[in-house]
């Protein structure tokens, strides 16, 4: 796998969905078309944010991550939606099917973005050209705008698709970088977050295009692999195949939360631990896998944040496991300090067909009681749709 | 180096015995079950050489074990040991054990100074070797012989086999690490779980009337070495006596000492169902060997899960791999009673238990797909296996 295979140039698209959250929801209600909308958490507690906006509200300064009431100051008018996430689901389904249709060699990076390489899919016709049909007929089918970017391998694909927003199609040559990548400021590149960001100005790296001229061997010592990966990146090389069974090896599933308010109470902490943890197990019994490790994040009042992790040798799905591992995490590492954020991730992932768990003679009877419980629940979603039956504590009133 | 004793005028003598190499050998092997090169306590690497009066004896220990090995004069009418000034060295187990393997003549010399300076020699080789002092090797426990119980050397060594191999051996719950003795009225109870299958075992001791022992856990460690040194074909019987902290296993010219474990073990007998849904009869052999090739295609880390149903009047084994194939096979059964079962469980625990059993057939009881088992050799009632199945989803 991987870097060597590579013969002869290809053709990379990465696709991208022009504010997908809130575009689905216009192509549900059309009626919110040209209007100014935001999907938002809840809007009474610290968590009522801005997921994202349309471009109308982003034109009056509405802006991902910003509080309700902020985005409100900027735009009065602005019509809030909370998030419907299984539809959101549904529609990126319906998307990539649409995608696959043009190429097997389709990567699903999250819900609403992906690689195609579409070398072997050409047959002649010009790649502007087939992004051109691919745009026209998400745009047709599922009422969705999009960006694609054209390049000879991911990276630059993903770089292109984020030049022409909404509805652009972008070509991004390797003889063109220096022109078009280089310039731009060194946050913008993808895979440098705010923490490489700050690192890279430090020592004097303003621009890809500084990055790219800057010593290979010294950005290796400051960041390892890791900053291996990045030159390479801004020089336009990127070797990673389009690979459709990424999406199948999930590397990991996270939730964290934000507190109302900041706390050093473990009933508080296990509360949310416990609610963390349901949405982690809801995840993995969506994407049908379990997991063998789980890691906790702290985060401090003063911003310090810590991680933790434990590995189990028997597979762990359900939330009650998922929550019994943070809470021994959280037990023998925090050391006191008041709570702001607090974060489950769950890595090592396997396909629950695949999985097996040796039953313990003192703790069997947990999985004996659950078992009947299981089959009803998988038998109700098949008969009547997903959701249909759902374990008590899902609906009960999240107290901030 | 031939004179160095003869130059050292002011060095005395401190040990010198003649022992039968064959003899010393045997004894050297027993003791060096207990030593450890991994000890904190550096003379726990040696191991002690008293020569008394009535013999030899040889002592080996890492503090949890201890082995002590006698070699008398005589035995039979063939004299083993000639005593010439009794006394005591520790030597490096280690060194000393190879040295003595390799000695080239029938008998063997040794002789201690008080410099500690121990010379070995048999035929015409001779060591000198730098002892360590004997004074400072731990005394081993002093054991009131209260209470004694005797059993069979053969019968131990079984009950050994058939429970030591289920022991946990995780650290994190210490206690399981060990098998579980009970005695009461003449009747020795043995358990061992590693929490994903247990094994069981009863047999009838002699003991004195009224002794009674609860919660003695011996580590599976101390048991596997015991069983080791202990002599298959000796129709004799072993005494074993009981304190708090110790267990002491006395054999003809051998004493074992182990250290018991610390902490409650659980009442398993509670966890262990007592009515059963689906039973079978099946031959061991049989169900083993088929149970050995499914295996072939059950993977380590996948718990070695193998599945396993019941039809009419036979039972069906399959196993497989995404990566190599299925294996599917059915089984005669004597006899099949109660519901339908499907139900997976691990290969290697299967094998393990089976292979421990000697009836030519088993009786299996299911409660269902997801609780304990249990394998009982027909016939028998001493024995009893038990298996947590592998949950697939």
């Amino acid at each position: 796998m991987g870097a060597d295979q590579s013969q002869g140039p290809r053709v990379i698209f990465h696709i991208d969905m022009n504010s997908f959250y809130a575009s689905v929801e216009i192509a549900k209600d059309p009626g919110l078309k040209g209007k100014a909308l935001a999907i938002a958490g809840k809007v009474e507690d610290r968590r009522g944010i801005v997921v994202t906006s349309s471009y109308e509200a982003r034109a009056q300064g509405v802006k991902t991550t910003m509080p309700v009431w902020e985005a409100r100051r900027h735009c009065p008018e602005l019509i809030i939606k909370t998030p419907d996430f299984p539809l959101y689901r549904s529609t990126s389904k319906q998307l990539f099917e649409l995608l696959r249709s043009y190429t097997d060699t389709v990567e699903k990076v999250s819900i609403d973005e992906g690689y195609m390489d579409v070398t072997a899919a050409l047959n002649g016709i010009h790649p502007l050209q087939l992004a051109k049909n691919i745009q026209r007929k998400v745009l047709d089918a599922l009422h969705l705008p999009s960006s694609i970017g054209i390049a000879p391998n991911k990276f630059l694909a993903k770089m292109a698709s984020d030049m022409k927003k909404p509805m652009g199609i972008t070509v991004l040559r390797k003889r063109e970088i220096a022109k078009v990548l280089w310039p731009l400021p060194i946050g913008e590149m993808y895979g440098v977050g705010p923490k490489t960001e700050a690192k890279l100005k430090h020592i004097g790296v303003q621009t890809i295009g500084d990055l790219a001229q800057n010593n290979a061997a010294a950005l290796v010592e400051k960041f390892g692999v890791y900053g291996e990966r990045l030159y390479k990146r801004a020089n336009g090389i990127d070797h990673r195949p389009v690979d459709p069974e990424a999406e199948n090896t999930y590397k990991s599933i996270s939730q964290s939360t934000t507190l109302p308010e900041d706390t050093t109470s473990d009933t508080v902490v296990r509360k949310v631990l416990s609610i963390l943890a349901e949405k982690i197990a809801d995840k993995l019994k969506q994407e049908k896998v379990t997991a063998y490790q789980t890691s906790l994040m702290i985060r401090y009042n003063d911003w310090q944040n810590i991680t933790r992790n434990q590995t189990v040798k028997q597979p762990i799905q359900s939330k009650d496991d998922i929550s019994h591992i943070a809470g021994h995490l959280f037990d023998r590492h925090w050391d006191g300090r008041p709570v702001r954020l607090l974060g489950i991730t769950v890595t090592a992932l396997e396909e629950l067909y695949k999985a097996t768990k040796q039953l313990d003679l003192f703790s069997y009877q947990a999985d004996v009681k659950k078992e009947p419980l299981m089959d009803l629940i998988s038998e109700m979603d098949h008969r009547y749709g997903e959701g249909t039956l759902r374990s008590a504590s899902l609906y009960k009133k999240e107290e901030p | 180096m031939q004179d160095t004793a003869d130059q050292n005028q002011e060095t005395s003598l401190a040990m010198k015995f003649s022992i039968s190499k064959d003899k010393l050998v045997e004894g050297v092997n027993h003791v060096m079950k207990a030593v450890s090169s991994r000890t904190t306590i550096p003379i726990l690497t040696g191991i002690k050489i008293n020569a008394g009066l009535d013999g030899i004896t040889l002592t080996g220990s890492d503090s949890d074990v201890s082995i002590k090995a006698y070699i008398p004069l005589e035995e039979d009418d063939e004299e083993y040991v000639s005593i010439e000034k009794p006394g005591s060295i520790v030597l490096q187990a280690r060194v000393f054990s190879d040295i003595v393997k390799k000695l080239p003549s029938d008998t063997v010399n040794i002789e201690a100074d008080s410099r500690l300076i121990t010379r070995i020699t048999s035929g015409s080789s001779e060591f000198n070797l730098n002892g360590l002092d004997p004074e400072e090797y731990p005394r081993l426990p002093q054991i009131e012989e209260e209470n004694i119980i005797t059993i069979k050397t053969d019968l131990l060594k079984h009950l050994i086999r058939q429970t030591v191999f289920a022991v946990s051996t995780s650290e994190t719950r210490p206690v399981l690490t060990g098998v579980n003795w009970n005695i009461q009225n003449g009747k020795l109870d043995c358990v061992a779980t590693d929490s994903h299958r247990l094994a069981s075992r009863s047999v009838a001791v002699e003991s004195a009337e009224n002794a009674t022992y609860r919660n003695i856990v011996i580590p599976g460690k101390s048991l596997n070495e015991l069983s080791k040194i202990l002599d298959d074909n000796s129709g004799e019987a072993v005494s074993i006596v009981i304190t708090e902290s110790q267990i002491l296993f006395k054999a003809k010219n051998l004493q074992f000492f182990s250290r018991l474990l610390d902490g409650n073990y659980p009442d398993t007998d509670r966890l262990i169902p007592n009515e059963s849904k689906t039973d079978i009869v099946i031959s061991t052999k049989g169900f083993l060997q088929a149970i050995d090739r499914a295996s072939l295609l059950a993977k380590e880390e996948r718990n070695n899960v193998v599945k396993f149903r019941t039809l009419s009047g036979e039972v069906e084994i399959s196993s497989q791999s995404p990566e190599l194939g299925r294996v599917f096979e059915n089984v005669q059964a004597e006899e099949i009673k109660g519901e339908e079962l499907k139900i997976s469980f691990s290969a290697k625990y299967m094998m393990d238990a089976l292979s421990k059993v000697d009836s030519q057939d088993i009786r299996i009881s299911f409660t269902g797909a997801m609780r304990p088992f249990l394998i009982r050799p027909v016939g028998d009632d001493g024995i009893l296996m038990l298996i947590l199945p592998v949950r697939t989803y």
